[in-house]
């Protein structure tokens, strides 16, 4: 579905990636970990086509993801560690730009005037597990959890086929870290048009969520040190993981 | 179906509206015989007069307008300051005296604040004669007004517990207020006090336009005899100058900004007395007074038959209702038309051209756009409106293009990868987490707008703006005084709702977009 | 404080009072000539800047042209002092004077005590040639503009003659006149067909021919004014005082006695595209006031 082939990145403001080649396959969920700066965010952009890697290329299937046609590009979901909603509008408004990748700039521009569609923002709002009443509140006035769940609304509206998810879980109770993942996750429709993606890549700060997925990417310093399915991945592999770059980066502080 | 909302976003465009009208009535206007005269205009901007004795005065006149520019901003950055400090209640707080005395300078501050630089050099110019710093003057009065203003604003919001805190230690009151208020207050001292400079050195031209001498009054002089290559040597050499000037002040804030040190507030302090001292020299150097001292010659003063008398013959409703709407007109046009630019072309060459324009919408004083805009099209109201919004226009699109440089690029990320275009995505992904604060600053803008009707009105034959230069040049004390009165009852209550406005945008959005 | 300090602030305060004295009476002896913005400035720095040379020379003490933008400020800068002897039209002579008492007519030039203005229209407009003062009434409902608010022959006699021939301003095209603010820009905004038609200084429309400004077949003279008495140098009544005792009048007469057989003289008559000045009296200028008071020009 989605292959990266040595893809590096040389940055001075973000994590660099080294030699980098993954294939996300269609129906798997994978967990990409790894301690902070190893490089995840960064390997997530440059798939979903907003970063150009150096050298490499990211395909989807079999086209360079920054040479995809729109219609192409929009089968890319990403859900944003800060989820990036516009704070000047409605939660309708925002769900609405999900769809911006099927719609001319007229409709974008009157949508900042009447949310429009809104049966279609209700039923994602419905999907996404929000109550409907929040349609037309501003989402500044909105809790945190609420406002993920607009971000993921707006993915919902956009129907993708591979959602990248960047740490959503951070900043959770977590009693809501189980309900987000069961959104993220849920891959055999309960109800009709209840999947959000066939496909989903989530990042993980921390790797105690690992089991809920089919596969786990383990990254280090811009390299892939770990590929497994979850259930082979031991406490102590992830130790490993770990604590060497902990140690790695005492041992020799970045200058 | 849910009532319609208009967003932030959409009002940042939606003002674009009135220039359908606006340009109807322009379009109508248009005349052929304007086309041959506009040709000539063009080929002057290519080929510019060279003559050796023009640019000698040229040189002249661009040295006086800056050399007045620098004595106006020195002396109101510094008045400003101190009225500032004085007009705002934290420091009677702080000296435990009742804060009377501060609200009663605000008040007294309100008048030369509500009249135009141009209507104070006009006025001065009738008392003192013509006078280098006649010129000085006009825009020393209002910008001290308008910078103690903001001033006194900034020190009111700032957290009054460090100053408590300070207090309750045994400091004196004095010391206490420099400490606490003085450091939070240099940031603003440095962005605003750079863009006080710009607004002097367009005030200068301005008033030089209207004959208080400068390279003003040498483009004026050109340009309506229509010598249109001696008025673009003119013009060159004042867009080198603004562009100069401003990208020198935005060079020195980026890097007191990113080298933050509390010897900041004291350098903008430094720079404001060099000002006035060297330009002051300066001013000397190039207009030799030749002994005329500064005297007041009061004109002679209306009595109250006569000011009844011209009440009664003035078309109040009339100027009003022009004014009115040449403010409005005006202020749709320069709050619309960058953001309109930028969503129509997005791209980044795209964003340079409009830069350059807007540079050099921004050098030309609007009496003289409105005289370019006469050659070729038929006079008007809209014409009028047109010239005044694209000079605001050109200040409104870089301030806008700034916030967007500035604005994190996150949601225009999040908004491109959902597979917008890209005029979706500059909508949504960056218009619109800056509409806001565009918002606000277009309220402030608009208040400027109704304060310069005068300056068009002057040339274009409408409004207050007319009736004043008409009642000028007759000597008619009587109407010009209450003109004055009327012109500055509009302008203060245009304050107060442009502030109304203001504060409602810098709210957070959700306070007000969901009632 | 020693006897020596002492001394030192006493020479210091003598210095300084001597030098605000001193300041003044040094810079008094330059004679600041102005005039009406009348023309392109081009031409009136040269034209001026010859005749302040000139005049230096016969009078003796510096001489200054100070250019000025607008009518009015000429006006007022008269009143104040900041201009002695200034060039004035009708109108603005006649401002000038009720507001500085005791200001003197020095002189006029001989074309001066029998002006015409020029209405001239657009070729394309349709507008006819006028034979009389009703024949006005065509140029209702046009785009008409007049020069300089203030000025005598590009507003003021015109709105006067337009007025007896039954026109007021707001019957005009928009409701109201334009003002172009000086007469070479009238010729080029009625050329160019912004407006149909306009009215100007005859002077100043028979040079824009001879130099080819104006062309023919696209603008036209349809109207000749009858006579009026037009521009005038007038002179503040402290001259004498600054300069000694009779120099007002020889100042008068240095203007007069600039002839064509000197070169100077004949490029500075023909910049003012006169023979020669004559004296002239304030009495002449009885009518522009009472023309001014009825348009409330003067107050």
């Amino acid at each position: 579905m989605l292959e990266l082939r040595d893809v590096c990145l040389t940055s001075r403001d973000s994590p660099r990636l080294n030699h980098v080649s993954l294939t996300f396959r269609a129906g798997e969920t994978i967990a990409l970990i790894g301690p902070s700066g190893a490089g995840k965010s960064t390997l997530l952009s440059i798939a979903n086509g907003s970063l150009k890697p150096s050298s490499g290329t990211a395909l989807w299937q079999g086209t360079p993801v920054h040479q995809l046609p729109r219609r192409q590009r929009r089968r890319i979901g990403t859900l944003w560690q800060d989820l990036h909603l516009v704070e000047e509008l409605s939660v309708a408004q925002n769900i609405n730009c999900g769809a911006l990748g099927r719609r001319s700039l007229l409709w974008a521009l009157a949508n900042l005037l009447v949310p429009l569609e809104r049966d279609a923002c209700m039923t994602c709002l419905k999907q996404a597990g929000l109550q409907q009443d929040l349609i037309d509140r501003s989402v500044t006035t909105l809790s945190g959890g609420q406002r993920q769940r607009v971000a993921l609304a707006r993915l919902f509206r956009q129907r993708p086929d591979l959602v990248l998810a960047d740490e959503p879980l951070s900043n959770l109770d977590p009693a809501l870290v189980q309900d987000l993942l069961n959104t993220l996750l849920r891959q055999t429709p309960t109800s009709a048009g209840d999947i959000l993606a066939s496909t989903t890549v989530v990042c993980l700060h921390r790797p105690d969520l690992i089991d809920r997925f089919d596969r786990v990417i383990a990254l280090r310093d811009g390299h892939v040190v770990m590929d497994a399915p979850s259930a082979s991945i031991t406490t102590k592999d992830l130790d490993v993981l770990y604590r060497a770059s902990s140690e790695g980066r005492r041992a020799a502080p970045k200058p | 179906m849910k009532r319609p909302v208009v967003s932030a976003p959409l009002l940042c465009l939606l003002p674009a509206l009135a220039l359908v009208p606006v340009l109807i009535v322009v379009g109508e206007g248009l005349h052929g015989g304007g086309f041959e005269t506009w040709w000539r205009f063009l080929q002057g901007a290519v080929q510019p007069s060279k003559d050796p004795l023009l640019l000698k005065s040229l040189w002249e006149g661009l040295q006086v307008t800056l050399a007045t520019a620098l004595v106006g901003w020195g002396l109101s950055t510094l008045i400003g300051l101190l009225l500032g400090v004085f007009s705002s209640d934290v420091l009677w707080e702080s000296a435990k005296i009742p804060t009377w005395p501060a609200a009663a300078i605000r008040s007294l501050l309100a008048l030369p604040r509500a009249i135009h630089e141009l209507l104070w050099g006009l006025l001065l110019l009738q008392v003192l004669g013509l006078h280098p710093w006649v010129a000085v003057a006009a825009i020393t009065i209002p910008y001290s007004a308008l910078v103690a203003r903001v001033f006194r604003d900034q020190i009111d919001s700032i957290d009054r517990r460090r100053l408590t805190a300070v207090l309750q230690s045994g400091a004196s009151a004095p010391a206490a207020f420099v400490s606490s208020i003085g450091p939070p207050l240099q940031p603003i001292l440095l962005s605003y006090g750079g863009y006080r400079l710009e607004c002097a050195l367009r005030s200068a031209t301005l008033l030089g336009v209207f004959g208080l001498g400068g390279i003003g009054t040498e483009l004026q002089l050109t340009l309506q005899s229509l010598r249109f290559a001696e008025f673009w040597s003119g013009l060159w050499l004042l867009i080198l100058l603004s562009v100069l000037l401003e990208q020198g002040l935005t060079f020195w804030r980026h890097r007191q900004q990113t080298n933050p040190s509390q010897w900041n507030g004291v350098s903008v302090l430094t720079m404001t007395v060099l000002a006035v001292l060297v330009g002051g020299h300066w001013l000397q150097q190039l207009l030799p007074t030749s002994g005329t001292t500064l005297q007041l010659m009061l004109p002679p003063l209306p009595d109250i038959s006569a000011l009844q008398l011209a009440a009664t013959e003035l078309p109040w409703l009339r100027m009003i209702e022009q004014t009115m709407r040449l403010t409005l007109l005006a202020a749709a046009i320069a709050i619309a038309l960058p953001p309109l630019c930028l969503l129509i072309f997005p791209g980044r060459i795209a964003k340079q051209v409009f830069l350059g324009l807007w540079t050099l919408q921004r050098v030309l004083p609007p009496p003289l756009t409105l005289l370019m805009l006469l050659l070729a099209n038929l006079p008007s109201l809209a014409l009028a409106a047109l010239a005044l919004g694209l000079q605001n226009a050109g200040v409104m699109g870089r301030l806008l293009v700034e916030g967007l440089d500035q604005q994190s690029p996150g949601t225009m990320k999040a908004i491109e990868v959902t597979a917008a275009g890209p005029r979706q995505a500059w909508l949504l992904g960056c218009l619109s987490p800056q509409s806001r604060s565009y918002l606000a600053y277009g309220a402030y803008r608009t208040d400027v707008i109704l304060r310069e009707t005068l300056v068009v009105g002057l040339v274009g034959g409408t409004g207050l703006g007319w009736m004043l230069i008409e009642s000028l040049s007759s000597f008619h004390w009587a109407a010009v005084l209450l003109i004055i009165v009327c012109f500055a009852l509009l302008t203060l209550a245009g304050e107060s709702i442009s502030d109304g406005l203001r504060q409602r945008w810098l709210r957070t959005p959700g306070e007000s977009a969901s009632t | 404080m020693s006897a020596r300090e002492h001394r030192a602030v006493v020479c210091l305060a003598l210095l300084c009072s001597l030098s605000t004295t001193a300041l003044p009476s040094w810079a008094a002896e330059t004679l600041r000539i102005g005039a009406i913005p009348d023309q392109n400035p081009e031409k009136l720095n040269r034209l001026y800047g010859l005749l302040a040379q000139e005049l230096s020379q016969k009078l003796q003490v510096p001489v200054r042209y100070v250019p000025v933008s607008n009518y009015p400020a000429a006006v007022s800068a008269f009143r104040t002092g900041g201009l002695d002897v200034v060039w004035f039209g009708g109108l603005t002579g006649v401002q000038a004077r009720l507001q500085t008492p005791g200001a003197t007519v020095l002189a006029q030039r001989d074309i001066d005590a029998k002006f015409r203005s020029v209405f001239i229209a657009n070729t394309q407009s349709g507008l006819q040639s006028i034979s009389s003062l009703e024949g006005l009434q065509t140029l209702k409902g046009k785009r008409f503009t007049f020069g300089s608010e203030s000025s005598t022959s590009g507003r003021l006699m015109p709105q006067h003659f337009l007025q007896q021939g039954g026109v007021t301003p707001n019957q005009f095209a928009g409701g109201r006149p334009g003002f172009s603010g000086s007469h070479d820009a009238t010729i080029a905004l009625v050329q160019s067909g912004s407006y149909e038609a306009g009215a100007l200084n005859e002077q100043v429309w028979t040079s824009a021919l001879k130099s080819g400004a104006a062309d023919p077949n696209k603008v036209t003279v349809i109207w000749r004014t009858p006579t009026y008495v037009d521009y005038h140098w007038v002179a503040r009544p402290v001259l004498d005082k600054r300069f000694g005792s009779g120099f007002t009048t020889k100042l008068q007469k240095a203007i007069l006695g600039i002839k064509p057989t000197t070169a100077n003289g004949k490029t500075i008559l023909s910049l003012f595209a006169a023979e020669e000045f004559i004296p002239a009296s304030a009495s002449q200028y009885a009518p522009i006031e009472t023309v001014g008071r009825q348009l409330g020009k003067i107050r």
